[in-house]
């Protein structure tokens, strides 16, 4: 009774919940916590895979190539030199064209050095002349006509606006990223019915619970609310886990190429930036709001069953 | 209070799937502030009956008119408000496991809206009187058979409600706790509420002058007044 009495003043500790705390991880929140890990991969590579194709169209859109080959006859060194010349002069004096210079042939032996290596051979091979321009952003340079221009001072002479490449690329580009939301997209739509499965197993548990709440009386918002922030917050929990481990492997993938790991020709790094990252978090919110919902419906339409 | 009509059964019969009848023309009726005890043999159709008083079944055939609520015709949403009238102890208590004691008696409060400063001590009293002063906290797996009984009777009465039904609400209790549990529902029956105690315990029912309606096969077979 002494117990009581302090009690009585003091109030014994109360608990808010309805629902009782689960112990440990169900089954289904660790399929939960793998498919955000999946799904939140799934969106990191779309973000890798955008950025990847904006660079790469912004790397080459507003430039102008031009490849003169050396002449199979005669002297092809002063021949190369000339044509040069001509090109240059060409270029310089093109409405639009704001930078032409040629590339010395040490940064062209580092162009090849990729795909050839750094043997001696590589300077030995007759590597064309090239000469690299830049158009100013918003002008209108007639390509075909400066083609015209450019073969009529050099005959041997390529331009290249690399229209057709960036078309391939950005044919690429949207074939990667289209594949990457398609993937995120079927991985979203297992996450939402793993969560949806989680959410009504768990109704099933705590069955025993809503008939009592609604023998009581209470109103079936009531019982409502006490099922879907359990169920947001859990599906919220263990999607956060698995999308947390996500950002680990792009914060790794990052460390990877700061260690000095050299990153594959044309692929974009494997990194994500802290903005990008924060994209991730998308993940557990979408996951905690299919939770919330679908516990809001589910027990809705249970209690529409009971008398 | 006397004189108005709480419950009221007219021609009811009631089947569970396409099963016989459990009960069969049911014609009755709960005064305001009475106290009947329900009694017959087991599968008589005592805790049917119960069901249907609280809500928990809708009836095969008949009218039921609670608080002057025929129920054939009120509307589902009404349903909780009705219900929030009514304090049950069901024969297999269903507590809460996860709770304590405390708030395994404070729910109905809960539900009302109230709020834990303002019922507090109202749900401690009522269970120092149950005889758990000390078991607040307690946990129902941690509580004996009476003593979750105890529980379930106290989470019943703490709101007050306007009708009381019980299901052997003495069947795992002794017999001083016993006779302490009826004069708690006395109490309540004197403050106003209108009670049924479904029983098989005869002294319980002699101790009292509360009426008694018997079922037998799912009929009403005697009805006995209320002794003087």
């Amino acid at each position: 009774m002494s117990e009581a009495k302090s009690n009585a003043k003091s109030g014994p500790k109360t608990s808010g919940r309805i629902l009782p705390r689960e112990r440990g991880a169900a089954p289904l929140d660790v399929v939960i916590a793998v498919m955000a890990f999946l799904a939140a991969l799934a969106l990191g590579a779309s973000l890798l895979a955008n950025r990847a194709a904006l660079g790469w169209r912004e790397g080459l859109e507003g430039k102008l190539t031009v490849q003169i080959l050396p002449p199979a006859r005669g002297d092809a060194a002063a021949a190369l030199s000339r044509e040069t010349g001509a090109v240059l002069k060409v270029l310089w004096n093109t409405d639009g064209i704001v930078h032409a210079g040629a590339i010395s042939q040490r940064d062209e032996i580092a162009l090849v050095k990729p795909w050839l290596g750094a043997d001696a051979l590589v300077s030995d091979l007759p590597l064309p002349q090239l000469i690299d321009a830049s158009i100013r952003p918003g002008s209108d340079v007639d390509v075909a006509a400066l083609t015209a221009r450019v073969k009529a001072v050099a005959p041997d002479a390529v331009l290249d606006d690399h229209t057709h490449w960036i078309g391939r690329l950005k044919s690429l580009a949207d074939t990667v990223v289209f594949s990457a939301y398609a993937i995120l997209l079927l991985i979203a739509v297992a996450t939402a019915a793993a969560v949806t499965f989680a959410t009504r197993a768990g109704l099933q548990a705590h069955h025993e619970i809503v008939g009592l709440l609604h023998q009581m009386g209470a109103h079936s918002g009531f019982i409502a609310r006490a099922f879907e922030r359990h169920y947001a917050f859990s599906a919220f929990l263990a999607a956060a886990i698995g999308a947390s481990l996500a950002a680990l492997v792009f914060i790794a993938a990052g460390g990877l190429e700061l260690v000095g790991l050299e990153p594959v020709p044309f692929l974009p790094p494997l990194s994500l930036a802290p903005k990008e990252l924060l994209w991730l978090a998308t993940v557990p919110l979408a996951s905690g709001l299919i939770g919330w919902a679908t516990a809001r419906l589910s027990v809705l339409a249970a209690l529409r069953e009971i008398y | 209070m006397f004189g108005r009509r709480m419950v009221r059964f007219e021609n009811v019969g009631m089947r569970y799937g396409p099963g016989p009848e459990v009960l069969r023309d049911l014609n009755f009726a709960l005064e305001a502030g009475s106290f009947t005890f329900l009694t017959g043999p087991s599968g008589a159709g005592k805790t049917t009956l119960l069901k249907l008083m609280l809500l928990a079944e809708p009836p095969s055939r008949g009218l039921i008119t609670l608080f002057g609520n025929d129920l054939a015709v009120t509307k589902k949403r009404d349903f909780p408000a009705i219900r929030r009238r009514i304090g049950v102890v069901f024969q297999d208590f269903r507590l809460l496991d996860h709770l304590s004691a405390f708030d395994n008696v404070a729910l109905p409060l809960r539900l009302a809206g109230k709020r834990a400063e303002d019922y507090a001590s109202d749900v401690i009293e009522l269970l120092t009187w149950v005889g758990l002063g000390d078991r607040l906290e307690a946990r129902p797996p941690t509580l004996s058979g009476g003593e979750q009984q105890r529980v379930a009777i106290a989470r019943a009465v703490v709101a007050r409600p306007d009708l009381l039904l019980a299901d052997e609400p003495t069947g795992n209790v002794d017999s001083d706790i016993a006779q302490r549990l009826i004069r708690l529902f006395a109490e309540l029956n004197r403050l106003g509420t209108t009670v049924m105690i479904a029983t098989h315990d005869r002294s319980l029912i002699e101790s009292t002058r509360a009426r008694e309606m018997r079922l037998v096969d799912g009929r009403v077979v005697e009805l006995r007044s209320a002794r003087a």
